[in-house]
């Protein structure tokens, strides 16, 4: 897909584990699992809102468009 | 879906798996009996005049035999395919899952269904066919089969099977949105 997340990135330059994410945003682990592997195939604005709020980043930290 | 209207999901579907297992074992029973009858006929020539609830082909055996050998044959497919098409009905019945309803596997299933069917009306089409060619050359016929409603039910089947194709993907999709 040419869309990345970049959230592995993001945690570990907020040195923030998936389990401590999965309690501040209110996701289960399995779920965020799937967005930090690049399995998902949609992201709702509240989970992305929780995720920057969590993170202290913006969308396009996390997202990141390739055309390959 | 709330559960009241899932748990009256769910009764009708035990409902209709219990009618499956009914006519599967019904159309088992049919073509088992015809066969029997027919193995049967060949020690004892008078059990060709009642196959099956009466169904008396003794004249047409008195006959000629590859003639009867035919219409036996062509019974005993129907009833075969007809229990084939139950038995996959049977299959989804057991697999389905009112979570999570739209599986590959069922989808597949559904679609093989309505190849079954056609495969039906086909060989009810050709049994039709020489029921009348027998009834012509002979004076004699056997059962004559209604065979256009399963290419319509067939069509209808394929048809669901495709949405419920896309049905899987909506719920892979929304199983995959985060």
């Amino acid at each position: 897909m040419p869309i990345i997340v970049n959230l592995d990135v993001m945690m570990a330059k907020r040195k923030i584990s998936l389990s401590e994410l999965s309690e501040k945003v209110d996701l289960t682990l399995a779920n965020l699992s799937i967005l930090k592997t690049g399995k998902a195939k949609a992201i709702r604005f509240s989970t992305l809102e929780a995720i920057c709020q969590a993170l202290d980043c913006q969308p396009g930290d996390l997202l990141e468009y390739s055309k390959e | 879906m709330n559960t009241k209207s899932n748990s009256r999901t769910w009764q009708i579907l035990t409902v209709m798996r219990i009618l499956a297992w009914v006519a599967f074992i019904g159309y088992m029973i049919e073509a088992g009996a015809v066969l029997f009858s027919y193995g049967v006929s060949w020690l004892n020539p008078e059990s060709a005049k009642n196959l099956y609830k009466g169904l008396n082909l003794n004249d047409l055996r008195q006959l000629n035999v590859w003639y009867y050998t035919n219409a036996v044959t062509f019974m005993v497919s129907l009833s075969a395919l007809k229990a084939f098409v139950w038995y996959l009905v049977i299959k989804i019945l057991l697999k389905i899952n009112l979570t999570n309803p739209f599986k590959m596997e069922v989808a597949n299933t559904l679609e093989r269904i309505s190849y079954v069917l056609f495969g039906t009306w086909i060989v009810g089409m050709l049994s039709s066919a020489y029921s009348a060619w027998l009834m012509k050359t002979t004076g004699q016929t056997f059962v004559n089969y209604v065979s256009g409603e399963f290419i319509f039910v067939a069509g209808l089947v394929f048809i669901i099977s495709q949405v419920f194709k896309r049905g899987v993907e909506i719920q892979s999709e929304n199983e995959l949105t985060v």
